[in-house]
């Protein structure tokens, strides 16, 4: 790294830690007025040592007796707050916190958001609409779940049922998650995958929410819509979603007094059902997945892990991260989407993008690599894309409706 | 608004919206701090690809060359550093199926275009190299320019194939065309100096040449004066078809001469074909018309010396025969293969006459006549073709090319044959083109091309000479099936095989300065002592070498970086014209003269060579060698190098190829000199 290129931070602002390596996440620290360290397992220490990045070695396991030996380094330091970067580092980062803030309470916030069970309950509690969920431990208890919902659909024996949807815990997004409509399929879940949390199936519109919360105020709040789950997203929504932002920012207010969060970053995922009722689905403490950060920057301009550093940072002012965000949806210059790709045959030898694709006006770039291997491993769960294909223009239908094309080519043949 | 004009407006705002993704793309990569860089590349290389692939894009990246380069769209790749690079490998890169290799190369030339232009001062590469660059890569590739893309370009390529095509005219405009030439002419000299039997590209540089000096719309101004020789070479040599008449024209012509004007054609074609290694068709025309006269005018038309015109006086059936079979108009190429056997005089070793006839009258499989006549046409017919090669190969056994192919073994094996023992080749022919089996013995075991299913190469090459293309197939098998055998042996199978599938001439003896397990340099003083000892006149004893010798080479760039290893013959020691000692070796790449960094360009005229030798000063030949033979009944007494020589090459050696491969120990003794 040429010396021009070493970080100059502003001394007078805080000193942030990123949990879990994220060459994004760190790359826009690296270019940002905060001084930073990344905490990440040992295998990232060869690539810090080449491009001198500031690094502290702790490998995320499960919290334990010497978790509070990396909080106490941290403290040593220097170093102002924490800031989790995958749902894994959800847990250290409240227990870290706590430790750098001297509030307790921080930890048990952080247990509650990593724990999807626990995270209905308290939702529930704090009078947020949530479907019927129950935890299950083995297969019959899945089994009963899966009968009991459709009773209460009064649904008769024959009817097709409704879907129940199996989810594990503690793991990000679409991981582990699988859709259950019969018992027999319930055989086809492997032992080693329980326990799992499962959900009455919501028949609505999904979409997420990213909000950047300093101070326990909203300071910008983003709505994803999904065009289809798993594959594709955009931003900012269609007017016809964004029409439910004044209830939607309500209903994230509640989520914001219900746990408790006073700074940082949620990302909750909400149905919107024909009436117009929302159902709360899950809250996760870290950035999304599917490149919603990218997203953002190419649709508003601004660096959505600079807006997470601010929102986490206690010595931002109220002022600097008033001036740092954008207004919600008139500010956009366009809305950005992307489109994850399966591949669609069982067998596969190239990567071809194709010309409809390519040759659209909304057509940015993508990030899809050669195949490896030729055959594709059957998709089980919901999976992970070979990787995504992003579009920007200036129409959300034209925008909805290419991705949703998308999802009938072939990007792999 | 009439269609076209819609359309082209449609392209035009098409241009505009990815110049602006561009722009934007590259701003994004020049925000990237360094060590996140690689990872964002991607996308600026897709938008660089579809803007080049519009009417008039390569103009938008050109402008934007200084900052994509600023951005770091080359960090971490050989086009960082320009200088470096060859002009060769462009076409490599601009032919590759990979959209990223023909991006990164494309835009590499663009940016060394405004560097040329004045518009960009490059930190390492000033105008006057840019400039020599572009031409040297244009004249290289100006099939790209001038011809119509080819079937295996579609093919490999598909909608990338016109990414090359657009930058050459861009390049060529910008450029001017008159600097293309003298370049190109330049190096269709270089080429042909080797003598290669393979001269179709040659062939279709010179064709461009001409096309486009009969070009009113391009402008050549003083360039182009040296094509005259190489043109008229194969397009009108002679007086009598000077102006290209045709072959028929040609043989009317030449029914009407006396036989002073006889004489007269047949030294001009003679001169002209010795000039350049380049036979025109009218050449195979009055050769086969001189037929029916004498045997002076038949040496005559060959350009024979007194060694030549003997061995036609000798065997004048045999060469008559000869003619008659392989010499057509599109088989002319023979006749230099055919004047250069007899130059040789190798028809007086005795299997040599008896194996021509055979091959004269030698029946084709039915494979063997589809292979070649669909590489060469089905004119005149399969048999001539293969008499052609087998005249070529014989008459210019260092013409031999492995084409663009890995099997540089079996090349070297054919050339090594046709140079050492011709009738051993001949047999070869036969088994391949009549039998579609050779069968070569192992330590005693016969291995069968038949049984072996792969080799080396995994397609059946096209691009060779008649021979290759019918043997090489059966000798890839049968080497790779005896490295197969050697699976287990402890060290290098070369030690084995290559005695085995070359001949009992290789020496037994095996020294190899790479220790297998671990790849590190191994015993490395001894193993070039020994080499000197072996091979260098002053410490063996003032042998010159006997036999060719296989040998490995690592081969490395032109920034002495390690490629690859690669296998070559060694041919001769001795001094050259400078008073310096020589290594003369050939190398079955097509074109030899490479340049191998730290200041080892390899040559291949004007030290002493021979056509189709390549040489190198001893030492520096020495610090790219990695395995040699020799004959372990021979004294193996190690030579006694001054100590400095020896430093010399062991420091090249640590400077290029073994610049990893330092033994731990080693390291210890000499820390690093940063």
């Amino acid at each position: 790294m040429s010396k021009s290129d070493a970080q100059n931070y502003n001394p007078e602002k805080g000193y942030v830690a990123l949990l879990g390596w994220s060459l994004n996440a760190v790359e826009a620290a690296d270019r940002f007025d905060r001084r930073y360290v990344v905490v990440a397992p040992d295998w990232a220490q060869p690539y810090c040592d080449e491009h001198d990045i500031p690094y502290v070695p702790w490998n995320f396991e499960r919290l334990n007796d010497r978790s509070l030996e990396i909080a106490q380094t941290l403290k040593e330091m220097g170093v102002d707050i924490s800031i989790p970067l995958f749902e894994e580092t959800v847990e250290w980062a409240g227990a870290i916190n706590s430790v750098l803030l001297d509030n307790p309470r921080l930890f048990g916030q952080a247990m509650l958001l990593r724990d999807k069970a626990l995270m209905k309950r308290r939702a529930q509690l704090g009078g947020i609409r949530v479907g019927i969920f129950e935890e299950a431990h083995d297969k019959e208890d899945v089994v009963r779940f899966l009968k009991r919902v459709n009773q209460t659909l009064l649904k008769l024996d024959g009817d097709p049922n409704d879907p129940i949807h199996l989810k594990a815990f503690d793991k990000a997004g679409c991981l582990g998650h699988r859709v259950i409509r019969t018992p027999d399929e319930v055989d086809t879940i492997p032992d080693e995958e329980f326990p799992v949390l499962m959900e009455s199936h919501l028949d609505g519109w999904e979409f997420a929410v990213e909000a950047w919360i300093h101070n326990g105020k909203i300071k910008f709040l983003n709505i994803s819509e999904y065009v289809t789950l798993g594959y594709s997203v955009f931003v900012p929504a269609t007017p016809e979603l964004e029409k439910y932002r004044p209830e939607i920012t309500r209903q994230i207010e509640k989520l914001i007094k219900t746990f408790d969060i006073e700074f940082g970053f949620i990302h909750p995922e909400y149905f919107v059902t024909s009436d117009g009722e929302m159902y709360f689905g899950e809250v996760a403490y870290r950035p999304p997945g599917f490149k919603v950060f990218e997203l953002l920057e190419q649709a508003y301009g601004f660096n959505a892990y600079h807006g997470m550093i601010l929102a986490f940072d206690p010595k931002t002012t109220e002022q600097e991260i008033d001036a740092f965000f954008p207004k919600e949806v008139v500010d956009a210059k366009g809305h950005a989407g992307c489109f994850g790709v399966y591949p669609r045959r069982r067998v596969v030898s190239h990567l071809q993008i194709p010309a409809e694709t390519e040759d659209h006006e909304y057509f940015e770039s993508h990030e899809l690599a050669a195949p490896v291997e030729e055959t594709v491993t059957k998709r089980t769960a919901f999976g992970t894309h070979w990787g995504l294909v992003y579009f920007f223009g200036k129409d959300p239908h034209i925008l909805r409706d290419l991705l949703k094309h998308q999802e009938d080519l072939d990007f792999y043949v | 608004m009439s269609q076209p004009e819609e359309y082209n407006l449609m392209e035009a705002s098409k241009l505009q919206s990815l110049t602006e993704k561009l722009d934007r793309a590259i701003d994004s990569l020049s925000q990237t701090r360094n060590f996140a860089k690689v990872a964002k590349i991607q996308p600026l290389f897709d938008i660089v690809r579809r803007v080049l692939q519009q009417e008039g894009g390569c103009a938008v990246v050109e402008e934007r060359a200084q900052r994509l380069e600023e951005a770091g769209i080359f960090a971490g790749s050989d086009w960082a550093q320009p200088h470096i690079l060859i002009p060769t490998l462009s076409t490599f890169s601009l032919k590759s199926p990979e959209p990223n290799t023909v991006v990164i190369e494309a835009l590499s030339e663009l940016r060394l275009l405004a560097v040329a232009m004045g518009d960009y001062i490059h930190p390492t590469m000033s105008r006057e190299q840019a400039h020599h660059f572009l031409t040297q890569v244009l004249a290289i590739n100006l099939e790209l320019l001038f011809g119509v893309a080819g079937e295996a370009e579609r093919e490999q390529q598909g909608k990338l194939a016109g990414i090359p095509r657009a930058l050459f005219r861009h390049l060529a405009e910008r450029i001017g065309y008159e600097h293309v030439i003298d370049q190109l002419i330049e190096e269709i000299w270089r080429i042909l100096q080797q003598r290669p039997i393979q001269v179709d590209s040659v062939k279709q540089m010179i064709t461009q040449i001409a096309i486009c000096q009969s070009n009113p719309d391009i402008d050549l101004g003083a360039s182009g004066q040296g094509a005259d020789r190489l043109i008229s070479s194969l397009y009108g040599p002679t007086q009598a078809c000077r102006e290209d008449p045709g072959v028929a024209v040609y043989l009317e012509r030449l029914e009407g001469m006396d036989s002073g004007a006889l004489q007269y054609e047949a030294t001009g074609f003679a001169r002209a074909m010795h000039d350049t290694g380049l036979v025109s068709p009218y050449h195979a025309v009055l050769l086969r018309y001189l037929l029916n006269h004498g045997d002076h005018l038949l040496a005559e038309g060959m350009g024979l010396s007194s060694t030549g015109r003997d061995c036609l006086l000798c065997y004048a059936d045999l060469v008559r025969a000869l003619i008659d079979e392989a010499i057509h108009p599109e088989t002319a190429q023979g006749i230099f293969g055919l004047a250069q056997l007899l130059e040789r005089g190798i028809l007086y070793q005795p299997p040599l006459a008896p194996a021509l006839w055979r091959q004269l009258a030698l029946p084709l499989s039915a494979y063997s006549n589809e292979r070649l006549a669909l590489a060469f046409g089905p004119s005149p017919s399969a048999r001539a073709w293969l008499l052609q090669g087998v005249l070529c190969m014989l008459g210019q056994p260092l013409g031999v090319g492995q084409g663009n192919n890995p099997t540089c073994q079996s090349a070297r094996a054919l050339s090594m044959w046709a140079y050492n023992d011709p009738d051993y080749l001949l047999q070869m022919v036969v088994w391949a083109a009549r039998d579609d089996e050779i069968i070569i013995h192992f330590e005693g075991q016969p291995i069968s091309s038949r049984d072996s299913l792969s080799g080396v190469a995994t397609e059946i090459p096209l691009d060779l000479d008649p021979v290759s293309m019918l043997v090489v197939p059966h000798l890839d098998r049968i080497y790779a099936e005896m490295g197969r055998r050697c699976i287990g042996r402890p060290g290098d199978p070369h030690r084995w095989v290559n005695p085995e599938f070359h001949g009992w001439w290789s020496g037994r003896g095996f020294r190899i300065n790479v220790d297998v397990e671990t790849g590190k340099l191994d015993q490395l003083d001894d193993f070039l002592r020994h080499f000197y000892a072996s091979y260098h006149p002053y410490y063996n004893g003032n042998q010159p070498l006997i036999h060719p010798q296989p040998a490995g080479i690592a081969v490395t760039d032109s920034a002495a970086r390690f490629i690859g290893w690669h296998a070559i013959t060694i041919l001769r020691v001795s001094l050259d014209p400078r008073e310096v000692m020589r290594v003369y070796f050939f190398n079955p790449n097509n074109d030899s003269g490479q340049n191998w960094g730290d200041g080892i360009t390899v040559s291949t005229a004007g030290e002493g060579e021979r056509f189709g030798e390549s040489s190198l000063p001893f030492e520096q030949f020495a610090s790219r060698l990695y395995i040699f033979h020799f004959d372990p009944l021979e004294s193996g007494e190690l030579a006694i190098i001054p100590a400095e020589e020896l430093s010399e090459v062991n420091a090249r050696i640590s400077r290029s190829w073994g610049v990893d491969r330092l033994p731990a120990n080693e390291l210890q003794a000499s820390p690093g000199t940063t």
